[in-house]
């Protein structure tokens, strides 16, 4: 492969995009030249995800052009974009579980003559490619028997054969282990020495570092800055990344912080997450920060009963219990709000009314008989206290915005009144003015004495509201952080595994 | 605080014109069955012919009210129902001469209740597929039902209850037809009053967020399927007192009929959506179209032509009032 | 629970489950062969698959409607419907052309299924049920209800006639079908494209497979061999009758899901389908044999259907065999659901 090392591949000039709401990108440079593994970082929401979609033909652009290779594309569909020669590689795996290995990779364009499937030129491709990926995949085993990080390896092969000229990881290494990851790595070496361009996104600094050539800091739809890796340090990074003004102010209230309500000690589930050790007081906001996959929700949900925990006990108001079930949760005083509100968190078919009811019917029933009245006056209150706009609780939730949706959730919750409640990215995808009557509603919840722990990937946020932040690192508590102490820099460098907690 | 009130609400509407249209086909149609019918034949509007609609109503009728539960928990439909009836039937004749009608349908439903605690079992807590499972269990279960009474017609002979069952006892109408209506009204006070009937709703409406809410939702989706079984269990009973006698295949076509009331009547198949009067709507809806179609000369065998047609219509509307009106 | 649990762990017991469908074939037919004395006698042989052949040609077709994850309950009207065209229009086609015509009606079927199901987003149980109604009433509204008979019962006596000493031409069509349904599933583009769209539509689109057509295409194909089965019926009875066919559609769902193809879609194959017939012939002769009533042979069909399903649901959640879809699409967000993992505690 001789060519030439600094010829422009890609070239996106002035991208603009802007969501009802939000300005997503706002005037976004970026040149990708052959041969470059070209790294983008910046926190959650900056922008990364939204440049990278459309570059795959996801969304169009508001405003910019993008041209591969001298040539101005317009893409209309992913479909599109690929045969154009970007690849991607996105976290979820996509394949077909029932086909063989070979069979996935060459999907869209088996190889055939006269209709039947040519076995010979399919397992040939198969082979070669994922012999020039230096993987030792079997091409004619099922992918649904593959592990995980063989899966991704044969969605790299899929994107590999389609001969692209760039690829795009998003987050690839995120559901890795280390040494799985290092396969990966090596991976993408092979396709850079085969002269693909490569962009590479992560929030692994210590990965983007080793594996890059050239790094972009995007920070709020901008491009912050574009420079050589070389000489490059993570706390250098993590400056770009976060140094920023607060936009929005995150009011906070002054509370007297009580007795400790939940202790857990040792919470192991075994691959996920390990020895977590954490204290929550009444009235006390525990942050619980960490990257995407840190293990965060997974804590959550086995504190919820959503999930098996291996090892560890747990301890509320003094007294241990084991958490089997969201029932055996709630009945202890626990309540989970959760990350993914549309699959774990409201029935969109359902009313207002009976999504709030719905954890404690118990409360508004006589014999298993529903009290109308009674249903209707404490969903009415908790909805209005929510600030659940319009207030119409007989309505269906499909209706309501992400924001009022959300509040659902939060009324629902509240209701079962939880002296513990865990709040899973209560904030994310909501318009501000929904996120500042969910802080108020936070800020009250800790005044009333009910002891909070809150998943925010928005650092920002978990700085602001929080008392005392937990850093998990690859499902590990890395740090413990009073008020005082966390910034936005000692938080991300724990969150990187770059400091662990002594 | 005050930011909720400076926003403005964004709420999408459905469509109304959507909303009404999905409210009022149903009245509307039986309205302009009674009126066609009406202009068509001078035997229908008698007391006669719509007691005889009501009463070919009550036996499917019992069982609908089972499949509605099915149908909004989302387990999408119970084909067992036809070995329950025969199950029912063919156990209260065979034991009426030794034990007593009384006592032979009661053993009928709880046999149709135990074979339902076996559906349950297996497409709530195992989570088979419930459409194969119920196929299975309903071929085994007419398999014992039948070689229990030796695999023949069964003839009873306790001609005062039969004449009770369809004779008119309070203000008129026959006490199958009261039956019916009392099981009816109980399946809706269970569906809309209670907390079980709050959790089927949210089993069918969104299952992960079910479960995360503490609800049981195993026990929810079997025991719908368990209450089916059983409620048809007793359609059989019902069907052999009235008939006093009972073929091994007395239930055949029972799972389409109920099936068709349930959906004609509106109650969505992806469950979370529909109530026990739409049901009975549908039902009443397809009976008296039937009638109409016989006093008019046209045989049941070939109805279907104008049934399999009502279904495929009145779905093909909910799915484009669904896509249009912007609910999920 | 955990002795049971590590019994179903253990490598021989998930090889059995594994291989389950193979396991149940060899039971029944060994158990036939013991039974049934002339049943190694080709004679016999011959005639009890000739009596399958026909559900086996449905079966056919049902599996690849199964293996797009959707259902098929009209094939047993398609198949009255088209016996009917085959008998009652040979005057006006000739014999010939009225068997061609009892497929083409087939055929109508299976594209009216699809215009319900495809086009009209109606759910493939609801819409199937709602043709198989209004098939079997034309059925009796074009008859009258009464069976109609042929004018040349030789004419149809060749489908059921042993060829040559060997087997009739009803079991080769049954054979054939099974043979061309593994090479178009196995070895074809189209085959590989339909397991894509049965097992992740969403992937198979992404992919740049039109995924809509595919499911057109199971049910007019599916329509098709119902409609052949149709034809084969009526000509070797020499009669078209609405009655015909009445259980057939839950029979054949049975036989190709006792030969290992998931409801849900994306697993499945000729040949177990083939074994799932098979199975189902075996337990018929057998105990027919026996002179053991019909109720008996149902509570032996019904209990081996649910034994496996039942072996698929804990095949799909041990760890040595594939993945469920399920699992396997919610990664990288949990590892697990939450509905999946109350499965493990509960399935013995």
């Amino acid at each position: 492969m001789t060519q030439n090392a600094d010829a422009t591949v890609l070239a996106m000039k002035g991208i603009t995009k802007t969501f009802p709401g939000v300005k997503a990108l706002a005037d976004v440079d970026l040149e990708v030249r052959t041969g470059e593994v070209h790294a983008i970082v910046g926190e959650n929401g900056a922008g990364k995800s939204t440049l990278m979609k459309i570059l795959a033909g996801v969304h169009p652009p508001d405003e910019g052009s993008v041209t591969i290779e001298g040539e101005q594309m317009w893409f209309n569909s992913p479909l599109e974009a690929r045969r154009q020669g970007v690849g991607m590689v996105y976290q979820e795996i996509n394949l077909v579980p029932d086909l063989t290995v070979a069979e996935n990779i060459s999907l869209g364009q088996l190889p055939s003559s006269a209709g039947f499937v040519n076995r010979l030129e399919l397992h040939r491709t198969a082979a070669r490619v994922l012999k020039e990926l230096g993987t030792r995949l079997d091409p004619q085993e099922m992918v649904g028997r593959l592990s995980v990080s063989q899966q991704q390896l044969v969605e790299i092969a899929k994107v590999y054969a389609s001969q692209p000229r760039i690829v795009v990881f998003d987050e690839p290494t995120s559901s890795l282990s280390e040494h799985e990851a290092k396969a990966l790595f090596r991976v993408i070496e092979r396709m850079r020495s085969n002269g693909i361009a490569i962009i590479y996104i992560s929030h692994r600094l210590r990965e983007v570092l080793d594996i890059s050539d050239r790094v972009t800091v995007l920070r709020d739809g901008r491009i912050i800055d574009c420079r050589s890796t070389e000489g490059l340090t993570p706390p250098e990074m993590i400056r770009l990344m976060v140094g920023r003004d607060l936009d929005d102010v995150f009011p906070k209230r002054h509370v007297a912080i009580g007795n400790p309500v939940l202790e857990v000690a040792g919470l192991t589930r075994l691959g996920v997450f390990e020895d977590i050790s954490l204290t929550v007081r009444a009235g006390e906001i525990v942050g619980l920060a960490g990257l995407v996959g840190a293990g965060r929700t997974e804590v959550a949900r086995a504190l919820f009963g959503l999930d098996r925990y291996d090892a560890g006990t747990i301890r509320l108001h003094d007294s241990e219990v084991r958490i089997r079930s969201p029932k055996t949760a709630v009945r202890a005083g626990i309540a989970y709000i959760p990350e993914d509100r549309k699959r774990d968190g409201v029935a969109l078919s359902l009313s207002v009314k009976e999504n709030i009811s719905l954890p404690v019917l118990r409360q508004v029933a006589r014999l298993g008989w529903l009290q109308r009245g009674a249903e209707r006056r404490m969903t009415q209150q908790k909805a209005e206290e929510l600030y659940v706009s319009p207030p119409a609780i007989d309505r269906k939730v499909a209706t309501f915005s992400g924001g009022n949706q959300q509040k659902v959730v939060l009324a629902k919750w509240l209701a079962s009144e939880p002296t513990v409640l865990i709040l899973d990215e209560p904030t994310r995808g909501v318009d501000v003015g929904a996120k500042a009557d969910i802080h108020t509603i936070i800020g009250e919840l800790a005044a009333s004495g009910v002891a909070i722990i809150m998943i925010s990937s928005e650092l920002p946020e978990i700085l602001a509201v929080s008392d005392r932040v937990y850093v998990l690192h690859e499902g590990r508590l890395t740090a413990e952080l009073d008020r005082s102490a966390a910034d936005e820099e000692s938080v991300m460098s724990a969150a990187t595994g770059e400091a662990v907690a002594a | 605080m005050t930011s909720a009130a400076t926003l403005p609400p964004r709420v999408t509407e459905e469509k109304t014109a959507n909303k009404i249209l999905g409210w009022i086909a149903l009245p509307v149609g039986i309205l302009a069955l009674l009126v066609i019918g009406s202009l068509l034949s001078e035997q229908f509007f008698t007391t006669r012919n719509l007691t005889n609609v009501l009463i070919n109503m009550s036996i499917v009728g019992i069982i609908v009210v089972g499949m509605t539960f099915v149908f909004i928990v989302r387990g999408l439909a119970d084909l067992s129902v036809p070995a329950m009836v025969a199950i029912g039937a063919l156990l209260t004749l065979s034991l009426q001469p030794s034990l007593g009608s009384l006592v032979g349908a009661l053993v009928g439903i709880l046999a149709a209740s135990a074979a339902g605690l076996i559906n349950g079992l297996f497409i709530g807590y195992f989570r088979l597929n419930p459409v194969i499972t119920t196929l299975a269990t309903g071929t085994i279960v007419l398999g014992i039902a039948q070689a229990a009474v030796g695999g023949v017609i069964v003839y009873g002979d306790d001609p005062a209850l039969q004449s009770f069952l369809t004779g008119r006892i309070i203000l008129g109408i026959p006490t199958i037809v009261l039956i019916f209506l009392a099981v009816a009204v109980g399946g809706h006070l269970l569906l809309s009053q209670t907390i079980f009937g709050r959790w089927v709703y949210a089993a069918g409406s969104n299952p992960d967020a079910t479960k995360a809410s503490a609800v049981p939702l195993n026990f929810t989706k079997a025991a719908a399927f368990w209450m089916t079984a059983t409620l048809s269990g007793f359609s059989g009973v019902l069907l052999a007192l009235t008939l006093q006698t009972a073929r091994p295949g007395i239930g055949t076509g029972y799972e389409f009929d109920a099936i068709t009331a349930v959906v004609v009547g509106g109650v969505s198949l992806l469950g979370g959506f529909g109530n026990v009067p739409r049901a009975i709507g549908g039902l009443l809806l397809v009976t008296l179209l039937s009638n109409i179609m016989v006093l008019n000369g046209i045989p049941t065998a070939s109805q279907g032509l104008v049934m399999g047609a009502l279904i495929a219509g009145a779905v093909a509307l909910d799915v484009y009032l669904r896509r249009r009106g912007g609910a999920a | 629970m955990n002795t049971l649990k590590r019994v179903f762990e253990s490598p021989a017991v998930l090889t059995l489950i594994h291989y389950r469908v193979v396991v149940i074939l060899i039971a029944t037919l060994f158990l036939s062969v013991s039974l049934v004395p002339g049943l190694t006698e080709f004679r016999t042989l011959s005639l009890s698959l000739d009596r399958t052949a026909t559900l086996g040609v449905v079966a056919v077709g049902l599996t690849v409607v199964l293996l797009m994850g959707k259902l098929d309950l009209s094939v047993g009207s398609t198949l009255a419907l088209s016996g009917i065209a085959t008998i009652g229009l040979q005057d006006q086609l000739g014999p010939f052309g009225a068997a061609v015509a009892g497929i083409v009606v087939g055929v109508l079927a299976g594209v009216l299924n699809g215009f319900l199901v495809v086009t009209l987003q109606i759910n493939s149980l609801v819409a199937t049920l709602a043709s198989m109604i209004f098939l079997r009433a034309l059925c009796h509204f074009l008859t009258d209800s009464n069976p109609i008979s042929g004018d040349d019962p030789l004419f149809g006596l060749t489908v059921s006639r042993a060829l040559g000493g060997t087997f009739s031409l009803r079991t080769y069509v049954f054979l054939i079908a099974i043979l061309l349904l593994f090479i178009w599933l196995t070895y074809t583009v189209a085959g590989r494209r339909l397991y894509a769209v049965g097992s992740n539509e969403h992937a198979a689109t992404a992919s740049g497979i039109r995924s809509n057509r595919y499911l057109f295409g199971a049910f007019v194909f599916s329509g098709f061999t119902a409609g052949a089965a149709g034809v084969m019926q009526s000509l070797a009875t020499n009669t078209g009758s609405p009655a015909f066919g009445e259980a057939t559609a839950l029979t054949a769902i049975a036989a190709v899901v006792i030969g290992g193809t998931r409801l849900e879609g994306g697993r499945g194959s000729a040949l177990g389908t083939l074994g799932g017939v098979l199975v189902l012939a075996a337990i018929t002769t057998t105990l027919e044999y026996e002179s053991v009533p019909t109720y008996y042979q149902n509570i032996v069909t019904g209990s081996i259907l649910l034994l496996l399903i039942l072996l698929d649901r804990i095949a799909s959640n041990s760890p040595r065999s594939a993945l469920s879809l399920n699992s396997l699409l919610s990664f990288g967000k949990r590892d697990e659901t939450p509905t999946e993992k109350k499965q493990e505690g509960k399935v013995p």
